[in-house]
């Protein structure tokens, strides 16, 4: 087991490029060799010695390693870039893309994570005791497939567009959800415990449950009737149909 | 500028007639020398294939690949073939290089040269967008380049055909190509294009264009009869009607047929078939869909009016860019992709549509057999130019896959064991065991291409061409192409030398040096038109913008501050 605990040095007020915060990157090093390791402030190439203080405990694999930040990052991005394995734990708020890519592990952040949080992510769990902002769960810039695995959990609210091209995996959002969540997607699912506006616009197929309010639905969902999924009663639709949407919607009644 | 001598390469000049022989090439200021003198710079190829420059003579590298880029931010970050795709930084040297299918301007410049590439065509281009064009030229380094301007579903042009004026219309195409700083007519989906603006198309030769009492069959002739009496360098360059559909081999087979008739002074085609690929279909849908190839190639074979380009898929995700806006709305339905398209006023049409090509797909794996059927199926290599439509088939950094893949039949057989079965009975490609040698892929790659389009400094390494010379790091003695398949794509794939203009620009795969590239034009109007006609043409051309263009005929000109190191044609005037 080795747990690699990063301090907070200063509060950069340009964001941080940092995606080698990995456990995938840090397993088995040292701390001078992992404070070594590469980042960008804006086009500055620096380390992450600069930025943070670097304690290590014990050795061990990628499976085997914990990196706890002790503190709040606000603009580092890209903390766990498609890590396959391991743990981080963040006391504080990340910057966007958090958990992008990733296969496997877990990250929980105690803070807030900004917009594409577990972006393409195809596996593992990322746990957000806060709010997450737009795109949690989307997909890159032009790409048609977001999430396609794994496990994302915002015990918080989110702003828009939460699960955008999702093509596999579950989201739950314990909060509200803002303007379209599942746009666009292909597949896995969604569960939304709060309120949302327009859920699952040119939702091509996967599922959406919405169990508090559904504040403006959009016109190109069929009416079902009510369906009872898990001891819990549901209007259910099925759309998008202005794409001949096979997706289904799940309303709390 | 100083000398240079390329000593024991072996040489591919089909023009000349060399056929892999030891010759040593010199260089004299750019040019192509008899000899140099003792203190020239010795580049040894000792080992190594020495061509002239490649010559793409139909890419789509500025214009509509922009709209590619805008449509596709994550085109940035693919990066399938190290060293000629993805995410490169900036260094002392060049600029920062991004993408795959949509790269940014550097990239185009860097990766064809790496390819030993030296000259591009970009394929299609309204006269609207070439003041665009030649801003894109212009961050294209070390290439030469010349673009092709669409006509085909121009209003002016179908107007002047269905007043039976070949006089004016002779005189707009040549305004046109001033205009535009342009090198060549390009027919999109002739009439079509125009059709689109009322979301109609045409269906054939014979249909009328919506508003205009001309059919594609007229625009197709009209344009060759009057390309050929400016006596323009190149031929007229067409995509076919029904481009994509099952079945649009008849299409292809008349349009063909139709040019026999007409005559040039030329030694070239009178017509230039692209991207033949997406045009050699038989069947009535998709699921009696099969390759049309080799009665194309037969008629081909027994023709010599006309050359074409292979069109070649390769698979992976790929970004089709066309003026044949029916098309690419067919495409974005069909594939639930997404979908840009273009109106632009009175010129012609478009669309943009990213898609994926997969092997597993009997569609796909039956479109690749084609491409590669129609290149080993036509005996003569002077009839047929290595295309991949880049980036409609696939970007231009696979050109050393498809070219490998014509060298080997045990390649080819290795890749088709692994399509589905529904593919089988639709292609003839596994019982084609015709192997390409060097000669012919110099000619299909640079020779033929510059001929095509009547570059008659480029393309091959006699006396008096342009030095652009590309040395490939293979044995020919000592490599058999159709075993060595990943040998033969990684020596065309990094050149061991890329020499443009006398000047080393890739060294082992890397660039060198990045000198600015030439654009080629071609000026008919100023002595090729008479003054009367040329006054005729202005009085209709300033009614024509005051009511229908959103555009002054006074801003329409390219300005010659836009091409900065023209390089200007006059063709003879009969």
């Amino acid at each position: 087991m080795q747990t690699v605990t990063l301090t907070p040095k200063r509060s950069p007020t340009i964001s941080i490029e940092a995606e080698l915060i990995t456990p995938d990157a840090f397993a088995g090093k040292s701390a001078a060799e992992i404070g070594a390791i590469g980042a960008w402030e804006g086009n500055e190439e620096i380390t992450l010695a600069d930025i943070f203080d670097v304690a290590v405990d014990g050795s061990g694999d990628a499976a085997e390693t914990k990196i706890v930040i002790d503190g709040d990052v606000p603009r580092v991005k890209r903390i766990g870039e498609a890590m396959t394995a391991g743990e981080i734990v963040v006391k504080g708020n990340v910057d966007m893309r958090c958990g992008a890519r990733m296969s496997g592990g877990s990250i929980t952040v105690e803070g807030d994570a900004d917009s594409w949080v577990g972006r393409e992510m195809t596996g593992g769990e990322i746990l957000v005791k806060g709010n997450a902002a737009y795109y949690a769960g989307g997909g890159y810039r032009g790409e048609t497939c977001g999430m396609r695995g794994g496990k994302l959990t915002i015990e918080g609210d989110v702003l828009d567009f939460l699960g955008e091209h999702m093509c596999g995996g579950e989201i739950v959002v314990k909060g509200n959800a803002r303007l379209l969540p599942g746009v666009l997607n292909w597949s896995g699912t969604i569960v939304i415990e709060g309120d949302t506006t327009l859920p699952g616009g040119e939702m091509k197929s996967g599922t959406i449950f919405v169990k508090g309010k559904v504040l403006e639905m959009l016109p190109s969902y069929k009416d079902e009737g009510t369906e009872e999924v898990d001891g819990v009663t549901y209007r259910k639709y099925i759309g998008d149909l202005s794409r001949n949407g096979e997706g289904v919607l799940y309303v709390s009644v | 500028m100083a000398e240079m001598i390329i000593k024991n390469g072996v040489v591919y000049d089909p023009k000349n007639g060399i056929d892999g022989e030891k010759n040593e090439i010199c260089i004299k200021d750019g040019k192509i020398v008899e000899n140099v003198g003792a203190g020239a710079k010795i580049v040894d190829a000792e080992g190594c294939v020495v061509m002239a420059g490649g010559v793409d003579g139909h890419t789509h590298c500025a214009g509509k690949i922009n709209t590619g880029r805008v449509m596709s931010p994550h085109d940035m970050r693919y990066a399938p073939i190290p060293g000629l795709s993805g995410e490169e930084p900036r260094t002392k040297l060049l600029r920062p290089q991004v993408g795959y299918n949509t790269p940014n301007t550097y990239a185009i410049g860097y990766r064809y040269s790496k390819l030993g590439y030296t000259s591009i065509a970009e394929a299609a281009i309204t006269p609207m967008m070439a003041r665009h064009m030649h801003e894109e030229f212009e961050e294209i380094p070390i290439l030469d380049k010349l673009g092709l301007v669409l006509m085909g579903s121009n209003w002016q042009v179908m107007q002047y055909i269905q007043d039976k004026d070949p006089e004016k219309l002779k005189a707009y195409m040549a305004w046109v190509l001033l205009a535009a700083r342009g090198y060549g007519v390009k027919i999109v989906n002739p009439g079509g294009g125009s059709s689109w603006t009322w979301g109609k198309n045409v269906s054939g030769l014979d249909d009328k264009v919506v508003d205009f009492d001309v059919t594609p069959a007229d625009i197709l002739i009209g344009l060759a009869e009057a390309n050929e009496a400016l006596n323009l360098p190149h031929s007229i360059h067409v995509h076919c009607n029904n481009l994509g559909m099952p079945g649009n081999i008849s299409t292809t087979l008349d349009t063909m047929k139709l040019l026999e008739k007409v005559k040039t002074k030329r030694d070239r085609q009178v017509m230039h078939v692209t991207h033949v690929q997406f045009n050699a279909y038989t069947g009535t849908s998709w699921m009696d869909f099969a390759s049309g190839a080799p009665d194309v190639a037969d008629y081909i074979n027994k023709h010599d009016h006309l050359t074409f380009d292979m069109g070649q898929l390769i698979f992976g995700p790929a970004m089709t860019m066309t003026a044949d806006g029916p098309t690419e709305y067919r495409n974005a339905r069909m594939f639930d992709a997404k979908w840009s398209n273009y109106d632009q006023e009175l010129e012609d049409a478009g669309g943009v549509v990213p898609l994926n090509y997969t092997s597993q797909h009997f569609a796909h794996a039956t479109m690749w057999s084609i491409g590669l059927e129609l290149a080993l199926l036509v005996k003569d290599p002077w009839k047929v130019m290595f295309t991949t439509d880049n980036p409609n088939g696939g970007a231009f950094v696979n050109y050393p896959e498809g070219q490998a893949l014509l060298m080997s039949d045990k390649k080819r057989q290795e890749v088709i064991a692994g399509f589905p079965d529904m593919t089988m009975d639709r292609i003839s490609l596994p019982n084609i065991d015709r192997e390409l040698g060097w000669g012919e892929i110099a000619t299909m790659t640079r020779a033929m291409s510059a001929k095509m389009l009547g570059l008659d400094d480029k393309g091959h390494l006699g006396v008096g061409a342009d030095a652009d010379v590309a040395i490939y790091d293979i044995q020919p003695d000592k490599v058999d192409p159709s075993v060595e398949h990943e040998k033969v794509k990684k020596a065309l794939s990094f050149a061991k030398y890329t020499i443009k203009g006398g000047e080393i620009v890739v060294r082992d795969g890397e660039i060198t040096a990045t000198p600015k590239g030439k654009v080629y034009w071609v000026n008919a109007y100023e002595n090729g038109i008479v003054q009367a006609e040329k006054d005729r043409l202005m009085t209709d051309l300033e009614e024509r913008f005051a009511k229908y263009y959103s555009i002054q005929l006074s801003n329409y000109m390219v300005e010659d501050a836009y091409l900065p190191r023209p390089v200007e044609i006059r063709p003879e005037v009969a």
